[in-house]
């Protein structure tokens, strides 16, 4: 085994030109802004390549063995792409600016006619369409989680696609449509206005649909492809609304011009609260559909159809990340302290809102998944809601005018959305990795032993065939640890920072300013305990007590295309939560100087020694629900001993060992429970919305299929018939006789030509 | 007399061709017509191409060195000089030009021949087939190139005829009955107008057109100048009567609910290149006249009318997306997403703003690429599965991965995905809608999640599910056959049409520069006088 896979870093020899691509342009002179052309066509031109090298190579010996079907070249033009991306992001940080926007190429031309009271004209204010690069804080975080992440996951996807037999002759499809969607991510965060934002956000539904339905022979894979594309498109066209609005308002979609001074609209008109509110929140509906949050979370947890890698990349790390990005934009027009539109409160309650109710209902749901996929979707859902929540607050506080707290929970949000996309890519691959292995341990299990098949009942996502692999797979469980401990907020590690500003502020400020935050600020607080209970449960499942299949009792951890990615970002999880904590992000990334947290110290001091007493209360009880009250009751219910001659390294066996200290908890009663079947049926969403689309658009378009068919084309073919029966009846008046017809003729002419110069003159 | 301009030239020798290659083989000796049939398709499609090479030289300038960018309103780019008499006596003139509304046409239809060719390369009788579709092609040309009310009217009809051939010879099972709906039908509705036309006629003013024994004319540039300024026709009923003569005859061509029933039953029976040639072209002589003839020389009836248009282009679109939904049939839904999609563009015009009507001229020309991507993928699903019921085939990405290709590509670029051609025209429209009608945006907006919903339903039932070659088939389809990828000739077809779809989505700008100006210069020139009347209106 070890011989085999020492060869395969041959493979990626090819990645070195790759490599040198960027700094060979930027010798050339290619300007640092401009790289970012590269960083998305790099993955966009070898989209084809790769999809139609795969097509007629097709098991090639060279194709599969050297390139991975395409994998490796894949993986080469994300290199491309991450290496502009560290160029352009340290260019970015050593010019000290805010904002920096490159040349932007026209797109599309055109006019607007406006009525200036007297007559209509061509209104010179509406600008045209063009295309550029625009960086801020904002988007170079983002940049660097896309381009990292993109590159982790296609390296850990070559090791988990390509050794399944089930993919092989397929591989070509998944990698170039993994590369078409990295280019839409890396398009997404760079473009420099609201409309290219929309398209590249646009190519990313796609992909998610083509890698959800990859199993397209699975109906449950093609079922959850198109309810992935079908939610979010109801986002999507009301998105697009809000894009229609806006260019109405402000005469272009360009961020230079919308956010030079979001007062002021075209032709100098001063932007209302009451024009431009509607506007945003149509564009919030668009980042409700894509970032699954209530009402139109349904597709999430389906889409968990797709590989693994795929979850890990679209719907954890990146794509779901797009409305939050979308959202942290809309900052400009609300913030009153710079140029902001007075009197748009409400945005940012609702949207408050809307994150504290999925953040709930997420988590709720998650507590009772089997599936280990399952759990992950639920609390993406879940932190994607809280980052919500965050930006939220900082939209109504911001909108309030109270800067301080508005631009340090944005701060916060925005670091969440940080940790989160790390942490939570990172516990996709390894539950992939479980999920692999599970499953190749099966799979071996069936080959040597008895051969009758049982492959379909055999659920290798399901965490009741689990348990005890902590031993077996050392990496992968200090990885997922390391993950869950970030998810949860465990003091000290990733999320823990930037979780705690969230609900902190917003405690802030619905104490102080807006009591309707308050609502929200109690979900938070009562998820963080929930999801300390989820995340312990799902790591206990899995990693400690006995094996509960024989399948698990086999399993042992192979290729280091998995394990490398999982190292790396275990070691990001781990350390910079509190490095770039001590670093100031929060002020980096919400842009201000907002004159506090300055540093490590004071974000700690701010979390446990914050200067009004409620937040401290508030505080610890955070802490004490997610770090001890949630993890402790799940390991009294899931945790459990290894079994005998089995032990895991260090922290493992301790946390293992600890979770048998525990009495255990029999919790059968509550399982059974109406409200457990609820929250297993997913809060009956589903069953409602398909219910509602049974009961109207499938009788309406029947009936309307009905319609045409017998009423429109009906009334068409009875004037055929009445004419066939008409021409029956001038067929008495043929006689036969030459003169008549010409005399028919004739008179059938003039008769005409009189009515038209009759009826003309 | 000369006929060799380059316009003349695309328009005549196509046609003079096609009638060539179909009667000579009937005329010459047996041995010698038998060589020759053989050989018909290859010389129409050396002739198609070179005919497509000839335009494309003329858009990039090497022909004529023309800016297409600075052409002027009421003015036309290699528009015959003098007038050359047909009918002298009633003023009929064999004048020609082109301009930013007609040129996108025209290109897209040289194009869209020997594409229709190559997906039908070894179709039966194809001596004669090859032959109808160079007509074809002289006809459509014809219609957007003339600028002489009578030739436009004649070749208008003349399109009729290799198609009705088409669907009647080529068609399936119930190919006798939509031909005769198509042709009858359709030839009913340019009949009103032609009414219409007539009038206009007998109004027009002397001119050096005008023919000898009548004293007027059908020059078209004359009576959209005369109407520009003095009016056409005085009296205002009369107007609106021949406006909405006119209007009838173009929007059942487009065709518009209500009168769209002849559609879905022409491209049910027509053959692929029928179909393709069918939604890319035929469709948009409807939009083009309409805007040509009844907009430019009417605009008080058009703005008095716009609730209508509003009405007819909503109509279509929601009905139309709706119907989609509850078709079973493949053409038969392709057939009513054209429908849903022409109602974009009275939309589009409705909206009187310039980005509108550059929308709706780019949705034209969108639509004409990706609606035959569309057919020419049901043709081939026809021609390999002998059926088009949705889901009496699963799986095929397993068995055709390149048919599947194409069908995933063809749909997403009809539903509106960004970066594929119909997205531009969606939004231009989109954005001037939002200007005009506000809120009523939602509607249209609304129908695209419909537009989605058939597209995804039918791929999820056809691409998807299964990887098993038998499992859904209708029992008989295959014969028991395994079945096969798309054939080289269809393939190679496809991949044009799907390459220009992401092409035009990436760069629009190939012709939407041309629209989007022609489209403000239109609007200064002849709408704007009658907006500013209509406004200062109590």
């Amino acid at each position: 085994m070890g011989d085999k896979h020492q060869q395969e870093w041959n493979l990626l020899l090819p990645l070195l030109p790759a490599l040198l691509i960027v700094p060979i342009l930027a010798v050339l002179g290619v300007e640092p802004l401009d790289l970012g052309f590269a960083a998305i066509l790099a993955p966009f031109l070898m989209f084809p390549i790769v999809l139609l090298v795969g097509q007629i190579w097709n098991g090639n010996d060279i194709w599969v063995g050297k390139l991975k079907e395409g994998g490796i070249l894949a993986l080469a033009s994300l290199a491309v792409s991450l290496i502009a991306a560290f160029w352009m992001i340290v260019h970015f940080l050593s010019l000290h600016e805010k904002k920096v926007h490159g040349d932007s190429i026209t797109w599309l031309n055109f006019d607007v006619l406006s009525h200036d009271g007297t007559q209509w004209s061509v209104d010179a204010g509406f600008t045209n369409i063009s295309f550029g690069i625009w960086l801020d804080s904002v988007s170079i975080m983002l940049l660097f989680v896309a381009t990292f992440l993109c590159f982790l996951i296609c390296w850990f996807a070559i090791g988990y696609m390509t050794t399944d037999e089930i993919n092989s002759n397929r591989n070509h499809r998944f990698f170039a449509e993994f590369i078409l969607f990295s280019m839409g991510m890396f398009g997404m965060v760079l473009a420099d206005s609201f409309l290219w934002l929309f398209i590249f956000w646009e190519i990313m539904g796609l992909c998610s649909y083509l890698l959800i339905g990859f199993y397209y022979w699975k109906e449950s894979a093609a079922a959850a492809a198109k309810k992935a594309f079908m939610t979010t498109r109801v986002g999507d066209v009301f998105l697009m609304v809000g894009l229609l609005m806006l260019y109405d308002i402000y005469g272009s979609l360009d961020f230079a011009v919308v956010f030079d001074d979001p007062s002021t609209g075209v032709g100098g008109t001063v932007v209302e609260a009451s024009k431009l509110q509607p506007a945003l929140l149509m564009l919030f509906i668009g980042c409700v559909g894509k970032s699954a949050q209530f009402p139109l979370h349904v597709w999430l947890p389906d889409a968990m159809e797709g590989p693994t890698p795929v979850s890990a990349l679209i719907h954890a790390a990146t794509m779901v990340n797009a409305g939050l990005y979308l959202v942290a934009r809309m900052v400009p027009f609300v913030d009153v302290y710079h140029h902001g539109v007075p009197g748009m409160e409400e945005l940012g309650l609702i949207v408050a809102w809307i994150g504290g109710i999925t953040a709930f209902m997420a988590a709720s749901i998650a507590f009772v998944q089997n599936d280990i996929k399952k759990v992950l979707a639920y609390s993406t859902m879940s932190q994607l809601a809280y980052i919500f929540l965050g930006l939220g607050s900082a939209l109504y506080l911001l909108a309030a005018d109270h800067h301080h707290a508005g631009y340090f929970v944005l701060g916060g949000a925005l670091f969440h959305l940080f940790n989160h996309a790390m942490a939570k890519g990172m516990l996709f691959m390894a539950s992939g990795s479980v999920i692999h292995e599970v499953h190749h341990a099966h799979h071996d299990l069936h080959h040597h032993g008895h051969n009758d098949d049982h492959h379909e009942e055999f659920d290798p996502q399901d965490m009741r065939n689990m348990g005890g692999l902590a031993s077996k797979m050392p990496v992968t469980s200090i990885a997922m640890m390391l993950g869950s401990m970030s998810i949860i907020g465990i003091p000290l590690i990733g999320g823990f920072w930037s979780k705690e500003a969230i609900i902190a502020e917003t405690w802030l400020g619905a104490l102080e300013y807006e009591p309707l935050l308050l609502g929200p600020a109690i979900l938070a607080v009562m998820t963080a305990g929930m999801t300390g209970f989820y995340m312990t449960r799902m790591w206990m499942m899995t990693f400690a007590g006995q094996p509960k299949h024989e399948a698990s009792a086999h399993v042992h951890e192979s290729t280091p295309w998995i394990k490398t990615p999982l190292v790396t970002l275990s070691i990001v999880t781990a350390t910079t939560g509190a490095l770039l904590a001590s670093m100031h992000v929060g002020e980096f990334l919400s842009g201000e100087e907002a004159g506090f947290h300055l540093g490590v110290v004071d974000a700690l001091k701010h979390t446990f020694f914050p200067e009004k007493q409620a937040l401290m209360v508030v505080g610890y009880i955070t802490i004490a629900l997610s770090s001890l009250v949630g993890p402790i009751i799940a390991m009294k219910v899931h945790g459990g001993k290894l079994a005998d001659g089995e032990s895991a390294n260090g922290m493992v066996a301790w946390l293992v060992g600890l979770s048998a200290a525990f009495k255990p908890m029999d919790v059968s009663g509550m399982a059974n429970s109406r409200l457990a079947d609820s929250l297993q049926n997913r809060l009956h969403f589903d069953d409602i919305y398909q219910w509602t689309i049974s009961k109207t658009i499938t009788p309406m378009s029947a009936f309307s299929a009905w319609f045409d068919a017998n009423v429109i084309d009906g009334i068409v073919k009875l004037v055929e018939r009445t004419s066939v029966s008409g021409s029956m009846w001038i067929r008495t008046y043929t006689t036969g006789n030459t003169r008549d017809y010409i005399l028919m003729a004739a008179v059938g002419a003039l008769s005409i030509f009189v009515l038209i110069v009759g009826v003309s003159q | 007399m000369t006929f060799t301009d380059p316009l003349s030239i695309i328009t005549l020798v196509p046609l003079l061709s096609g009638l060539l290659l179909l009667i000579l083989p009937n005329v010459l000796p047996q041995h010698i017509s038998q060589r020759m049939q053989s050989s018909v398709r290859n010389v129409a499609i050396g002739l198609s191409t070179a005919v497509f090479a000839l335009t494309t030289l003329i858009f990039l300038g090497t022909i004529g060195q023309i800016d297409w960018l600075s052409i002027g309103m009421g003015s036309f780019v290699l528009e015959t000089e003098d007038p050359v008499w047909l009918i002298e006596s009633i003023g009929v003139t064999w004048h020609l030009g082109a301009d930013a509304l007609s040129f996108p046409m025209i290109w897209l239809t040289t194009l869209l021949i020997p594409i229709s060719m190559l997906v039908q390369w070894d179709v039966e009788r194809g001596h004669r087939f090859h032959a109808l579709l160079l007509i074809m092609e002289g006809a459509l040309v014809g219609v957007f190139v003339s600028l002489d009310l009578f030739v436009f009217y004649v070749f208008w009809e003349l399109t009729l005829v290799p198609m009705f051939f088409l669907i009647m010879i080529w068609g399936g099972e119930d190919r006798k009955y939509a031909s005769m709906k198509f042709f009858i039908y359709t030839f009913t509705a340019s009949v009103l107008m032609l009414v219409g036309i007539l009038v206009m006629y007998f109004n027009t003013a002397d001119s050096i057109f005008s023919g000898s024994l009548t004293g007027h004319h059908f020059n078209l540039v004359e009576m959209t100048e005369q109407a520009r300024v003095s009016g056409l026709i005085a009296s205002e009923g009369l107007r609106h009567l021949v406006w909405l003569l006119l209007l009838i005859g173009f929007a059942t061509k487009m065709p518009s609910v209500p009168v769209h029933t002849w559609l879905p039953d022409a491209h049910v029976q027509a053959p692929t290149a029928g179909s393709m040639l069918l939604a890319g072209v035929m469709l948009k002589m409807g939009a083009y006249g309409f805007l040509r003839v009844a907009v430019a020389i009417f605009p008080e009836s058009t703005l008095t009318f716009v609730p209508l248009l509003v009405f007819l282009g909503m109509a279509s679109l929601v009905y139309g997306a709706v119907v989609c939904l509850g078709q079973t049939n493949l053409k038969r839904m392709v057939a009513y997403s054209s429908v849903s999609h022409m109602g974009l563009i009275f939309l589009g015009i409705a909206t009187m703003q310039p980005i509108g009507f550059a929308g709706a001229l780019f949705m034209m020309f969108a639509h004409g690429i990706i609606s035959p991507l569309l057919f020419a993928v049901a043709g081939s699903f026809k021609h390999h599965y002998h059926t088009l019921e949705i889901g009496s085939m699963r799986g095929i990405a397993h068995h055709s991965p390149f048919l599947a290709g194409h069908m995933m590509l063809g749909w997403m670029g009809s539903l509106g995905l960004p970066l594929l051609a119909g997205f531009v025209a969606e939004v231009a429209i989109m954005i001037a809608f939002w200007m005009t009608f506000g809120w009523w945006v939602l509607l249209p907006a609304i129908t695209l999640i419909f537009t989605a919903l058939y597209y995804l339903t039918s791929m999820q039932k056809m691409i998807f599910e299964s990887d098993d070659p038998h499992q859904g088939i209708l029992p008989d389809t295959l014969h028991g056959e395994d079945p096969r990828d798309v054939t080289w000739h269809e393939n190679v077809g496809m991949f044009i049409l799907g390459a220009l779809t992401i092409l035009f989505g990436i760069m629009p700008f190939i012709f939407w520069d041309m629209m989007s100006v022609w489209s403000t210069e239109f609007i200064e020139t002849y709408l704007i006088h009658a907006m500013n009347a209509l406004e200062a209106m109590p």
